[in-house]
């Protein structure tokens, strides 16, 4: 990991480990997006044309699982969320687990390209980790389980670069290579792209609510809701195939 | 030349895809048994994907794309919400248009995108109308009332039609709407005790078996029957439809009692456990407010019907909707309601949605006439022996290919106290394991129950089991003549006779009932054969069958699934259509980890 | 080479949108918010049209501002 890089989880790390709110949510991240990761894994074997490797990623799917149940766990021990005080339910939240427009991790990045991402993301863990190690955040038992999570972490990043390796010995060294920079730069877009939508969020509720506080409030002495009781619902038109089209 | 018709529901709960070839259905499917993420809701392109592989056709070939419900109407719906209950609603307006503006309100944009169908191809069918077609136009009924109930629609949160065999087959004959809705109020409850909306109400009616109606009186003062057959609220306890998160305002805290917190035990006087007094006292407290609200609505259910006979006046109620899941509200209506038939859709949730689109498109739009085919829920996914042989090999997992020998060494295996995974055939269409994607074991052992949710499920302990049986041993199930159909498809919660309540201890509530399942031979023949069999080695041809999943996950739907559960879980062997696995081999890792 | 699952894979989705899709889109949604404008019309709720017509607006901004994500925080901070 480069210094700067390195200074960067350092910083971030410190300022969200120290607030319990914060700790608690990066911890149900970290679940989130390891259960994310045992279901891409899944996929893969389902979808992999390379039979040698299924075990592997069987392996590194059950992997990702124990460690989703380890960062729910510490997550738990933290106290319920206000999701959870209002009923939102936990798997209902998983939005994204790499299957994007329903297409598998794997089924876009074909073989090569998803052993990449196996090996960086995975790499990417391992170093966070480390940083955490060193600085002992956020504290001794989310750190013991990290430990256990970090040993398999090692073992995936093995696996995947022994892959590329292999390719790399069989003259694919070049596309590997490619491979790996086209992952690193895909997961900055994704970030820089994650970064957008956050603000857009944001933007977009700051001007929603002035709508709202400007132009609503006139119309607000006209609309009712409706009473308990039978109502009578509207007529449907003759003509069944014209009123099925229409979106209203 | 065939007509190809494709049923969607997307975008709130339980997306799923359902495919017709002249009005009959030949593959269904939710979204969430491909992504493996509960309940999804986004557009089940993986399903739909599945659909079309199954019937062996390209997404050219398809006549018509039904959408489930009506979207403009829903979106007249929150924009009215939104303004009728200014300024409370500020946080959910703009999370509202957000949403709507964004994405879905331009869903026939992105049906065309992602499907490929001509946007005139398109065709959108109202919500209730889809719930009402799933139950009525699925049913063998040529005439019926139809209710559906469920948390809102466009709407319509509770609705009423009339059934016939003249199109437009569904006639509507009354609704209640918006925000006055039988879901929403069981989900704000569900809340309230702790648990998670659209997940945990089947934990409040478990649940409410531990308790009393103590609180009913609270409830009535909540939730009114009307003098003409309907219901409805008084919203100050209510904010669903002002707060973006929340179902409940302080006021029903001060009404009910303090909620209870998610993960809070649960140690009523039934099952004291170590427990304090204290711990005892207000885990009663919260089995009565279950039972209260549990009471309140069989009996606003019951009334519901009473109006429908009363109005149109057949013999047949057909339900839907998420509330037609109630399984204990189900048997009273089958016990003490007017009708002498029931028959409730499988799916009843919004799953089920896609399906009746599709039929009412067949029937109502192209003016097609009922078929006589009976209704099967075999209608996902089956494994591929080749593929699933190669998984095998591949993984490590030792195996045995039995055939028809499958079955008695399954019967050996559940006779010497094993827990079965069971995969065989197609997939059930519907949230039931009805022998197709279960977990199955010997229901007599006193510990059964409890062994099967410590290494498997990790359910809470009070949650019940349900029993699978065939006819010939229902007789000790007190089912009401109107529940058959529905008891096919385990969606009646029945008494049992306390005799064999005695002898199958794990499949019994602490109220005497069980959900029961009454397995048809012609529907499930493996399924039936295996009971049977089991029924000869020990006098009891019933089983313990729960879902094929572990906690918060759907229901398995590929061989690779499976595996993947066995290896997590405490699962003794798992038979994949013929097939016996053993244990996981030693590289993964097995131990299921205790429960919270 | 292995068997196939019974699990089709997910195709890949349509390519890049040329302009002519552009424009189709655009009349799709316009064709939405006519029916949505008629449907408030014939059901009585008139007193809706102004404001489905504001957040009609909001709407282009948003769908417009969706299409270009990758300047979209340069945009935001602008506006």
């Amino acid at each position: 990991m480069g210094v700067v890089k390195q200074i960067w989880v350092a910083l971030t790390g410190t300022l969200a480990w120290r607030i319990p709110r914060r700790a608690r949510h990066l911890l149900w991240a970290f679940s989130r997006a390891e259960l994310g990761s045992a279901l891409d894994m899944l996929a893969a074997v389902e979808a992999t044309e390379r039979r040698d490797l299924r075990k592997k990623y069987f392996r590194h799917a059950m992997d990702e699982w124990r460690h989703s149940v380890i960062f729910r766990e510490q997550a738990q021990s933290m106290g319920p969320t206000d999701a959870e005080l209002a009923g939102r339910d936990e798997a209902g939240m998983l939005v994204e687990n790499g299957i994007v427009g329903g297409r598998t991790l794997f089924e876009r990045l074909g073989e090569r390209d998803f052993l990449a991402f196996v090996y960086v993301a995975e790499g990417d863990a391992v170093e966070h980790f480390e940083v955490y190690h060193r600085l002992r955040l956020p504290n001794a038992g989310t750190l013991a389980a990290m430990d256990g999570i970090l040993k398999d972490e090692v073992f995936h990043v093995t696996y995947s670069r022994a892959e590329l390796d292999r390719m790399a010995q069989g003259g694919q060294g070049k596309e590997a290579r490619r491979a790996i920079l086209r992952t690193r730069w895909n997961r900055l877009k994704e970030r820089w792209m994650r970064l957008s939508r956050d603000i857009g969020a944001v933007t977009s509720a700051v001007w929603l609510t002035a709508l709202y506080l400007l132009v609503i409030w006139p119309f607000r002495l006209i609309a009712r809701l409706d009473g308990g009781g039978w109502q009578v619902p509207p007529v449907e038109p003759r003509d069944r195939l014209l009123a099925a089209r229409s979106e209203a | 030349m065939s007509t190809w018709i494709l049923g969607i529901s997307a975008l709130y709960h339980d997306a799923a895809a359902v495919l017709l070839c002249d009005g009959v259905v030949v593959a269904a499917a939710q979204e969430e048994r491909f992504t493996r993420v509960k309940h999804d809701a986004s557009l089940p392109v993986r399903a739909v994907s599945w659909c079309l592989h199954q019937a062996s056709i390209e997404r050219g070939d398809l006549d018509w794309l039904v959408f489930y419900e009506k979207p403009l109407r829903k979106f007249e719906r929150i924009v009215a919400t939104d303004v009728a209950t200014f300024p409370r609603s500020w946080r959910s307006f703009p999370r509202h248009m957000h949403s709507w503006l964004g994405d879905k309100l331009w869903i026939r944009g992105r049906l065309v995108d992602t499907f490929g169908v001509p946007t005139e191809r398109i065709l959108f069918c109202e919500h209730h109308l889809s719930h009402a077609a799933s139950a009525f136009l699925a049913s063998p009924h040529r005439q019926a009332a139809v209710l559906v109930a469920d948390g809102v629609g466009e709407w319509a949160t509770t609705s009423l039609w009339r059934g016939s065999d003249q199109a437009p087959f569904l006639e509507p004959v009354a609704e209640v709407r918006w925000p006055h809705s039988l879901g929403l109020l069981y989900s704000a409850i569900t809340a309230h005790l702790g648990f998670a909306v659209n997940e945990g109400e089947y934990k409040v009616m478990g649940m409410a078996a531990y308790g009393e109606p103590r609180m009913r009186e609270q409830i009535d003062r909540i939730a009114h029957l009307e003098a003409d057959g309907s219901f409805s609220l008084d919203m100050d306890y209510f904010c669903w439809h002002w707060h973006p998160t929340r179902s409940a305002t302080p006021k029903l805290a001060a009404l009910l009692g303090p909620q209870r917190l998610p993960g809070t035990p649960f140690a009523p006087r039934a099952r004291p456990g170590d427990a304090s007094a204290a711990v005892i006292a207000e885990s009663q407290r919260h089995a009565d407010l279950a039972a209260s609200v549990q009471s309140w609505l069989e009996d606003a259910m019951l009334h519901l019907a009473g109006h429908a006979a009363r109005t149109i006046g057949t013999d047949t109620l057909c339900l839907a909707g998420g509330v037609a899941l109630n399984a204990v509200a189900n048997h009273r209506l089958a016990a003490e309601g007017p009708f002498a038939h029931l028959w409730i859709q499988p799916a009843a949730g919004d799953a089920g949605g896609a399906l009746g689109a599709a039929l009412w498109a067949w029937h109502a739009v192209l003016g097609n006439p009922r078929n006589d085919l009976p209704f099967r829920v075999d209608l996902g996914p089956q494994q591929d022996r080749g593929h699933t042989v190669e998984i095998l090999d591949d993984l490590g997992f030792r195996y045995e290919v039995l055939e028809e020998a499958a079955t008695d060494r399954a019967v050996e295996d559940l006779v010497a106290g094993h827990v079965l995974g069971w995969v065989q055939g197609r997939a059930e269409w519907g949230p039931r394991a009805l022998g197709h994607r279960s977990i199955l074991a010997d229901p007599r052992g006193a510990d059964t129950a409890e062994r099967v949710n410590r290494r498997i499920k990790l359910r809470e302990p009070f949650r019940p089991f349900a029993p699978s049986v065939t006819a010939a041993g229902a007789a000790g199930f007190k089912l009401a003549p109107a529940a058959a159909a529905p008891a096919r498809h385990m969606l009646v919660a029945a008494p049992v006779q306390a005799a064999l309540a005695a002898q199958i201890p794990a499949v019994i509530h602490v109220d005497g009932s069980a959900r029961v399942q009454v397995v048809d031979p012609d529907a499930h023949p493996a399924y039936h054969a295996l009971l049977e069999r089991f029924g000869q080695a020990t006098g009891l041809p019933i089983l313990l069958d729960t879902s094929f999943n572990l906690k918060g996950e759907p229901i398995v739907g590929s061989v690779v699934d499976a595996l993947a559960t066995f290896a997590r879980s405490g699962l003794d062997v798992l038979y994949l259509d013929g097939i016996r696995v053993q244990r996981p081999p030693a590289y993964i890792d097995t131990q299921p980890k205790a429960s919270s | 080479m292995s068997t196939p699952s019974s699990r089709p894979s997910t195709p890949a989705p349509a390519p890049a949108r040329g302009m002519q899709a552009r424009v189709d889109g655009w009349l799709l949604r316009m064709g939405t918010v006519g029916q949505l404008l008629a449907m408030l019309t014939r059901g009585g709720r008139w007193w809706m049209l102004p404001l489905v017509g504001v957040l009609m607006l909001a709407a282009v901004v948003l769908i417009a501002l969706q299409s270009v994500q990758y300047v979209a925080p340069f945009i935001y901070l602008v506006f």
